[in-house]
């Protein structure tokens, strides 16, 4: 029986899909559009009557067409009012839309950190930490800037365009058409500015980033570079970094010299063309003062919806793209599946773990596991050995339910663990990492992560079986001391103790450890083997490891070689064997002769 | 405009308000400039023509409306209109010029302190490394430097044509009619008032945002690295809850900075308008009265969008600068920190070392108190000495001394008869081989790993070193071999290979001294087994400092030195140590005690000679 592996990395969303996606999270926030579009409205219709106002206080009272001086407080009066309504309705309609895009960010953040949670193993072992957490933080900002910026501006900016371009051709048809014939091409080159940027700009902040990989590794590495006094090299490694960002940015900023100036430069065209043919038909008499201001006005007030659109729909484009990867993770990835109908595991006592015929693979390469069969009763500690890469992890994965089998079965207290509701397993099975994870939070946290609510001389038991107590009462803090960049940095050995501690804690029937002590220094490993056979009494314990300091605590001893089990039994007899398990650990004994 | 002007002073010259800080200030990029004044004086020229430009071409409209219009004259409002268009087209090319030429010199300023900053960290001591979190240091040269950069490429263009676009708008004003320009004046005051205003309270929005940004990042950064552990304790309700709060503040923050600028750009919007009321309020009695024509009050009125657009856009740029001020200050941090160990005046060139190695009466505090009380050590060239002992006694401390990562507080170390502090520190260096107990690989082939510390090596000689070692045996399970691409750090590679690699290197080196720190700790027993057999390879000919815990590498040294509390309390070959009662017998008992389960197996034949049985075989 062949299983299918889950899909972990689906292809990114269509156009439609992704537009649906999008729409739908607009319409989440549907209260806080409705008012930002009711504000771009009024905004563009606002941004029209002002220059109209003041046409008609030039024609009527500053430069009156038939000599007549009207009041020009009137009008003066009229268009600061309106500018102070238009005030409140631009501050409405910015601040509506732009809580419009942060909401939909934090939601849209929100759902993904919420699959995360339920991805499987196989979905991390696919994508980096780096590209999984930017697809929850910098991917978004398009999405936000697009949904809380453009959609709204851009509405705004067709309006703002079609309604000047209105009231021009009513003032004077003629002119309008001359006045305006340059002026597409502002959106035209907005648009093609942005297209040509963005990887310009995307490839910088790439370089960026290989800048700060050689800087950390120069650091990080300092002891290396100063023993051997390579120091200029790794200057001129770093120079040569440091050069390709510079020359990046001044591509980019030639990009911009090319275009930007040139964005300045076109509507003066337009202006030129309303001086000119306006100016004639001024002294024709068939053009006022005021209508000539009006032009002038609105063609300045036309040049930035102009422009707008043109980011706006390079920015949709980024949007959609940003939106197309987030909504087919949402959409695509599978999760390990629940039970439909869980069976619960048997209540009290030692929990026995059983392979049967037990096979695995990534799906990438060849089988890692080819037909394990293993019973461990309950309360028995069983070692597994075994060289690199004979799948000694991947076994013990599967009993979490990090993966499942291709193919056979595997039972915890009887029960096929694809038959235990996920949470009941995983608080029964308690594991400790290869590589130790810790959380950037108090040492007392850590050591209860598994179970919050562990009585605390059963949390200092585990902490002095697994070796945290003695490095722990000289930490600044003891176990309040804060773990982690932002407080002390433990070593590999001492996190290692941590890891352990806390699987101690868990109260697990069973326990799972990879080789836990892989990075503890030889005498506390002793010290540990030693405290950790009763710390465990009672519970099942298959643990993977590389020393025979740590097969000491088992009962009995595997090894798995090529995805087989090939060698049982104890170690003491094991070693007699003289196979492969003699190799893997008697050799220590050649080393010293 | 003091703040246009307090903007500008920082940018060109730092802060002037404070003389202390002038070093620390923006004025150290001034030194990147030397050789460039020329070209800086030409872009500054370029950028005050091309900000007169705009306002130029407004004084030609005037004289279209007046001169053309008015006077009914088509030729010269044709004529006029032309001049328009050249000045505009002369705009034009002078931005494209004053972009890239910017840009450039920017550029440059960016790159050389970077250059500086990365040459200077690395000859600070081990000290300051020890002392200062990575992280800290790295984001000096990265995150600091490219808020610099961000200032000193868009910012500064922003900054020169905005700053001078404005102060030609006014003069602009004045030239065109005094009166109107005093009307402007009475504006914009207030206006910089709450210019003002908004980039403090919209640059403190901002930090608070970045905070709660990079927070919020941390964490999703954690659960996603210790997702693992997360699913494994059923703990994901915890997490989302906390990282419901994070995304919360977050938004919070986001609302409040929203706020604010969603106030300002209609606010300077509006008084735009209330400008623009003013001059035809001004204006338009005055045409009544004839003082005024028409042409004056409509490029009045033009010119001042040249006032009040600069102004927003420079309100942009405030955080950008305060953000690169605090910045250069926590560089200037960094710039100022004097390397602790650095060639003394007269310092010469180390000679090719022979390897007689003293160490005399060196006394040694990390702080206050002494980790090496008068510790005398004397090898021989060619020998290997062997330092064991319990951790915090002062083995790393002592070879750490041998390497010149620190001076001792009284007495010397010696090389072939020269104190180190007389010789040049890298020429010495080089010379020298160390081995760590988590060796770095840095990103790179393995090949090129090895190549570390001699960049000359030709292939062969690569090749060869790495078969020695035995790192052609663990290259050969990747497709490409010694050419296999290590990512950062050596992920990837088991702790043995890493420790392999570095064996390699160190032989490749062909280093006079040797210094080996725990290098066969925390390995798997048979990469242990392959590195026995390469340090041996490695230590002949040379004078070697080995620290360990294993018997089995202790075992090789000509004299071994048991260092307890930063004293040296026994000396002596491993078979007079082991043969007497003492610390070393102690410890040894201690080492290989977990190994019991051996003796207890009834092992076959002649592979019984355990570790163990080192132990156990000496006469009681």
């Amino acid at each position: 029986m062949s299983r299918r592996f889950l899909s972990v990395d689906p292809p990114d969303l269509g156009l439609w899909p992704t537009a649906k996606g999008l729409a739908h999270q607009w319409r989440e926030q549907w209260r806080l559009v409705a008012v930002g579009l009711v504000c771009a409205f009024v905004y563009s219709g606002l941004s029209l009557a002002i220059p109209i106002v003041i046409r008609h206080a030039i024609d009527s009272s500053i430069a009156p067409t038939n000599g007549h001086h009207k009041a020009l407080w009137p009008y003066l009066v009229a268009v600061v009012l309106l500018a102070l309504v238009r005030f409140g309705v631009n501050f409405t309609r910015r601040y509506a839309t732009a809580r419009t895009g942060i909401r939909v960010e934090a939601r849209m953040r929100e759902l993904l950190y919420q699959a995360y949670l339920r991805y499987p193993r196989s979905f991390y072992d696919r994508h980096a930490t780096g590209q999984v957490v930017s697809r929850a933080t910098n991917d978004l900002y398009p999405i936000r800037y697009f949904i809380g910026w453009g959609m709204t501006q851009g509405l705004q900016s067709l309006m703002l365009i079609v309604g000047i371009a209105v009231v021009l051709f009513l003032v004077n048809v003629k002119l309008a058409a001359f006045a305006l014939v340059a002026m597409p091409a502002v959106f035209v080159l907005a648009f093609s500015f942005a297209r040509k940027v963005m990887p310009i700009s995307r490839e910088v902040q790439q370089l960026k980033a290989d800048v700060t990989e050689a800087a950390d590794e120069a650091v990080v590495g300092i002891e290396m570079v100063q023993a051997f006094g390579r120091e200029d090299d790794v200057q001129a490694r770093f120079a040569s970094k440091a050069e390709l960002v510079r020359d990046g940015v001044l591509r980019q900023a030639r990009v911009e010299a090319a275009f930007l100036p040139g964005l300045l430069f076109l509507p003066t065209l337009s202006i030129a063309a309303v001086v000119l043919f306006g100016g004639h038909e001024v002294i024709g008499g068939t053009l006022t003062y005021g209508e000539f201001f009006l032009f002038y006005q609105l063609l300045l007030q036309l040049v930035w919806p102009l422009e707008a659109l043109g980011w706006i729909l390079s920015l949709a484009q980024r949007a959609t793209a940003s939106a197309s990867r987030s909504f087919a993770w949402l959409q695509g990835i599978e999760t390990i599946p629940e039970p439909t109908h869980p069976t619960q595991l048997p209540h009290g006592g030692g929990l026995g773990v059983r392979f049967e015929n037990t096979h695995f693979s990534y799906g990438t390469g060849s089988e890692v596991l080819s037909g394990v069969d293993l019973d461990v009763a309950p309360g028995e500690v069983i070692a597994v050995c075994g060289p690199t890469g004979a799948g000694k992890t991947s076994l013990l994965n599967l009993l979490p339910r990090f993966y499942d089998p291709t193919e056979g079965r595997v039972l915890v207290g009887g029960v096929d663990v694809r038959d235990v509701k996920l949470e009941e397993l995983r608080s029964a099975v308690a594991i400790v990492t290869q590589k130790p994870i810790l959380f950037s939070i108090p040492l007392r946290d850590n050591l209860t992560a598994a179970r919050p609510d562990a009585p605390w001389d059963e949390v200092v038991a585990a902490a002095e079986a697994a070796g945290v107590a003695q490095f722990a009462a000289q930490l600044p803090d003891g176990f309040d001391t804060l773990i982690g960049e932002r407080g002390v940095n433990l070593s590999g050995g001492q996190r290692q103790r941590v890891a352990l501690a806390r699987a101690l804690v868990a109260g697990a029937r069973v326990v799972v450890l990879d080789d836990p002590m892989s990075a503890v220094d030889t005498q506390t490993e002793r010290h540990l083997v030693e405290n950790l056979r009763p710390a465990l009494a009672g519970r099942t314990v298959l643990i993977a490891t590389q020393r025979l300091s740590t097969v000491e605590v088992a009962d009995r001893a595997v090894v798995l070689d090529d995805g087989v089990i090939v060698e049982s039994g104890r170690p003491a007899d094991l070693l007699a064997r003289g196979a492969v398990f003699w190799s893997l650990f008697g050799e220590e004994i050649g080393a010293v002769a | 405009m003091p703040s246009r002007k307090h903007i500008a002073q920082r940018i060109l010259r730092g802060s002037s308000e404070d003389p202390r800080r002038r070093r620390t200030g923006l004025s150290r990029l001034g030194r990147y400039l030397v050789g460039r004044r020329r070209r800086v004086a030409v872009l500054a020229l370029i950028g005050i023509c091309s900000a007169a430009a705009p306002v130029s071409a407004l004084l030609v409209v005037q004289d279209a409306i007046d001169h053309g219009m008015r006077a009914h004259d088509r030729g010269r409002l044709g004529r006029d209109v032309g001049v328009y268009l050249a000045i505009n087209a002369l705009a034009w090319v002078l931005q494209t010029t004053l972009v890239r030429g910017l840009a450039r010199v920017g550029q440059d300023v960016v790159l050389g302190l970077r250059e500086d900053l990365f040459d200077h960290l690395t000859t600070l001591s081990l000290r300051y490394f020890s002392q200062q979190k990575a992280g800290w240091i790295i984001a000096r040269l990265t995150s600091d430097v490219d808020a610099l950069s961000d200032v000193l490429s868009q910012g500064l263009t922003t900054l020169v044509v905005n700053t001078l676009t404005l102060m030609a708008a006014i003069v602009g004003l004045f030239v065109l009619d005094w009166r109107l320009g005093l009307v402007a004046l009475v504006i914009l005051p207030p206006t910089l008032v709450i210019s003002r205003w908004f980039q403090v309270r919209s640059h403190a929005a901002f930090l608070r945002v970045r905070e709660t940004i990079s927070s919020m990042t941390a964490q999703i950064a954690e659960s996603v690295s210790g997702m693992a552990v997360i699913q494994a304790f059923n703990r994901e309700r915890a997490f989302l809850g906390e990282f419901d709060a994070s995304n919360d503040a977050n938004l919070r923050t986001n609302t409040h900075a929203q706020w604010l600028n969603s106030l300002f750009f209609p606010g300077i919007e509006f008084l735009g308008i209330v400008a623009m009321a003013s001059v035809l309020w001004v204006g338009g009695h005055m045409i009544g009265s004839g003082s005024l024509t028409i042409g004056t009050l409509v490029s009045s009125v033009f010119l001042l969008n040249l006032v009040f657009q600069p102004l927003q856009e420079l309100s942009d740029l405030y955080g950008q600068v305060q953000s690169a001020g605090a910045a250069m200050e926590k560089i200037s941090i960094v710039l100022d920190t004097e390397p602790e160990i650095r060639d003394e005046p007269g310092a010469r060139r180390a000679g090719r070392i022979e390897g007689d190695l003293r160490i005399d009466r060196v006394t040694f505090s990390y702080g206050r108190d002494p980790v090496l009380h008068e510790v005398d050590i004397h090898v021989p060239p060619g020998n290997c000495l062997a330092l064991v002992g319990e951790s915090g006694g002062g083995k790393s401390t002592t070879a750490k001394l041998v390497g010149r990562f620190y001076d001792p507080d009284s007495g010397g170390i010696r090389v072939d008869g020269h104190d180190l502090r007389e010789l040049e520190l890298r020429s010495y260096r080089r010379q020298l081989g160390v081995v760590l107990q988590d060796p770095f690989l840095f990103a790179g082939t393995i090949a090129d790993n090895i190549r570390f510390a001699h960049p000359e090596a030709t292939d062969a000689q690569v090749e060869d070193v790495a078969r020695a070692v035995g790192v052609d045996r663990i290259a050969r399970r990747f497709d490409a071999a010694l050419l296999h691409t290590v990512r950062e750090g050596g992920a990837g590679l088991s702790a043995g290979e890493r420790q392999l690699i570095s064996i390699a290197r160190a032989l490749l080196a062909d280093p006079r001294i040797l210094i080996l720190d725990e290098a066969t700790s925390n390995i798997d027993r048979p990469t242990e087994i392959l590195i026995e057999q390469a340090l041996d390879r490695l230590l002949r000919g040379r004078t070697s400092i080995i620290i360990a815990h294993r018997l089995a590498t202790v075992r090789r040294a000509d004299e071994i030195l048991v260092m307890e509390h930063g004293r040296i309390t026994q000396r002596g070959s491993f078979d007079d140590l082991l043969g007497s009662a003492g610390p070393f017998r102690d410890l040894a008992a201690q080492l290989q005690g977990s190994d019991e389960v051996l003796q207890s197996a009834p092992v076959s034949g002649s592979r019984a000679s355990s570790s163990a049985s080192v132990v156990s075989s000496e006469p009681e």
